[in-house]
């Protein structure tokens, strides 16, 4: 069963004087079950229309969504208990403790105080839980939002760019925290402008650019649209390196300083050992792959993305 | 009921609720503080004094009201008698607390509309109502469970209050004045004008928590309702009189007060035509509360939330 399934969502936004804004067009999307789902787009792409959509916060103009099975527009009260989210910055009561806030979600589904203190652990907001969530940093304040969402022991978490105004500790600590997560066999869809951070969490990925849905797969088919990886190498004698790997029928190209040999980067071994026969001995022997961020600016550029 | 709990302790937890109970209690002590220190009780001759012209008055009044047949609402017309004559003394009586807190009402339902309005448009404000709706999507549930909470907090609140403005006034007037000359239903009287000034200070909280819930904002809520108040009726008051009978500040004072209210630019048969009656007054502040709700509750289902 697919956690989320989206067919056909548009959603307009009327503006003054009747102008319409189309957030998202024509979005088709599924999520399966288990592992990390990487929602990427740049801002306004409609990431968080879309999951405002699923939450049944918005109402679509036309399509068709559902969670966990269920039709999010009859049938969201009966899954929601699964679901956790996050949308946007998180949101709580900046006076109240961030125990306090927890208590109030708590107690809409019955959750006790050991959920709560459970959460509080996972997040390690345990020893500041007393605090005011105004006095907190940022990233305490996505770990609380985080530790809402995990009160319910949720088989799906909704998370909308939740390392947004992070610092990089910060951006690792909520890495880890969905890794462990997605480990723990919850499907976590996690929306993201930073396309390197999703990378290294993500196991499948669907990327949307002005509403409409770009590419979805596994993360290594979608790097693998715009062309396959190489290796880099780097000597002294870039021409002669380059010969010596034609000799050998590894194709290989100069560029910007550098020797770019067209094999995989498990054929390092096979580079280091032709160029040592040759007497020429490299300074530098790294694989040359791609990242989402090179395959969405090439999936992309036709949609006029970063105009 | 889960919800409910959950509202009960979003509410609790509101710096708000206590700030309105604890500025209640000092705007109490400070006010009866100053009648009890500036007030001189007396005499016994002058209470022996009063005390004669007293019984002559309530006497004539009851002849008087018989003779024209008078209806006196609410009550007997002994205690309507009672009620009506006023001691030729200069004191703190005990028997003038029934006007005093009608007298306060108006600060009481001020309390309480800014706390309806609050209650609704905080979770705007600082973006939680999106969380909440996160974890119950049934909004039509959101608003009724929270209407509920603010009906239960609001009432609670102005009762506790004037209960104790009560206590105290009775101590002071024990104290430094007089507790004589109470008309004979004067403590029922007094707990049914509590109970009318906590009735709508009620149903002016739900409205403003209903156009809390519709403007998304605390601010938007009492600028809403206070700028109808003040501005719109008044216009109409003052162009259309004879609609006057129809609006809410007038409903409610009727309400509180308890005595109808007359148009004094027409006539019948018995001198000023009534312009608005006890039981109609009800009935107007429950159909603006209801309207005001239904529509609430419609908006809110259908808005998008972002």
């Amino acid at each position: 069963m697919a956690m989320i399934e989206i067919e056909g969502l548009r959603k307009e936004y009327r503006r003054v004087r009747g102008r319409r804004t189309v957030a998202v067009d024509g979005l088709d999307l599924s999520v399966p079950e288990g592992g990390v789902f990487g929602f990427l787009g740049p801002n306004g792409a409609g990431k968080t229309t879309t999951i405002r959509c699923l939450l049944g916060l918005v109402r679509p103009s036309s399509g068709r969504l559902s969670l966990l099975g269920a039709d999010v527009g009859d049938e969201l009260p009966r899954v929601i208990a699964r679901v956790g989210s996050i949308v946007e910055a998180p949101a709580m009561f900046p006076r109240f403790s961030g125990r306090r806030n927890l208590e109030i979600l708590a107690r809409i589904h019955g959750e006790g105080d050991a959920a709560i203190e459970a959460s509080l652990e996972r997040v390690g907001l345990r020893d500041r839980a007393k605090d005011p969530v105004k006095a907190y940093s940022l990233g305490m304040k996505q770990r609380l939002a985080i530790a809402a969402t995990l009160l319910r022991d949720p088989s799906l978490l909704i998370l909308d760019e939740p390392a947004n105004g992070l610092d990089p500790a910060g951006i690792v600590e909520v890495r880890e925290l969905l890794r462990s997560l997605g480990a723990e066999g919850r499907t976590i869809f996690v929306s993201s402008h930073i396309l390197s951070e999703v990378q290294q969490t993500a196991d499948h990925v669907a990327i949307v650019a002005k509403g409409r849905l770009i590419k979805a797969g596994p993360v290594n088919e979608v790097l693998a649209t715009t062309g396959g990886s190489g290796v880099i190498v780097k000597l002294g004698d870039l021409e002669a390196g380059r010969r010596a790997l034609a000799d050998a029928n590894i194709p290989a190209t100069i560029e910007a300083g550098a020797i770019r040999a067209d094999v995989p980067p498990d054929q390092s071994e096979r580079i280091s050992r032709t160029l040592a026969e040759a007497r020429l001995f490299v300074t530098e022997l790294r694989p040359d792959t791609v990242d989402l961020e090179t395959v969405f600016l090439e999936l992309t550029k036709d949609q006029g993305v970063g105009d | 009921m889960r919800l409910l709990r959950s509202e009960f302790l979003r509410a609790r937890s509101r710096r708000l609720v206590p700030m309105v109970l604890i500025g209640g209690l000092i705007g109490i002590t400070i006010g009866m503080g100053i009648v009890a220190f500036t007030a001189e009780k007396p005499s016994a001759t002058q209470i022996a004094e009063a005390q004669a012209s007293f019984d002559q008055q309530v006497a004539r009044c009851e002849r008087n009201v018989e003779r024209s047949q008078t209806s006196v609402i609410g009550s007997s017309p002994e205690a309507y008698c009672e009620r009506e004559w006023s001691p030729p003394v200069d004191a703190v009586f005990l028997r003038d607390l029934d006007a005093v807190l009608q007298g306060t009402a108006t600060f009481v339902i001020l309390l309480a509309v800014f706390l309806g309005a609050s209650l609704g448009g905080a979770d705007w404000t600082s973006n939680t109502m999106q969380t909440l709706l996160t974890w119950e999507p049934r909004r039509f549930r959101v608003f009724l469970v929270r209407a509920l909470v603010v009906a239960v907090c609001v009432f609670a609140i102005t009762v506790f209050l004037q209960l104790v403005f009560s206590a105290v006034t009775d101590v002071v007037a024990r104290t430094r004045g007089s507790a004589a000359f109470l008309p004979s239903d004067f403590w029922r009287s007094v707990l049914l004008t509590i109970g009318r000034v906590s009735v709508m200070s009620t149903a002016l909280a739900l409205i403003a928590f209903a156009i809390s819930m519709i403007g998304r904002s605390t601010v938007a809520a009492l600028g809403a309702l206070f700028g109808y108040l003040i501005v719109v009726e008044a216009v109409i008051a003052g162009f259309r009189p004879s609609l006057q009978g129809n609006m809410l500040l007038r409903a409610a004072i009727v309400v509180i007060t308890h005595q109808p209210i007359f148009d004094p630019t027409a006539f019948d048969s018995t001198g000023s035509a009534l312009l608005l009656d006890v039981p109609k007054a009800w009935g107007i502040v429950g159909i603006y509360t209801l309207l005001i709700g239904l529509l609430g509750i419609l908006i809110f289902r259908r808005r998008d939330v972002t």
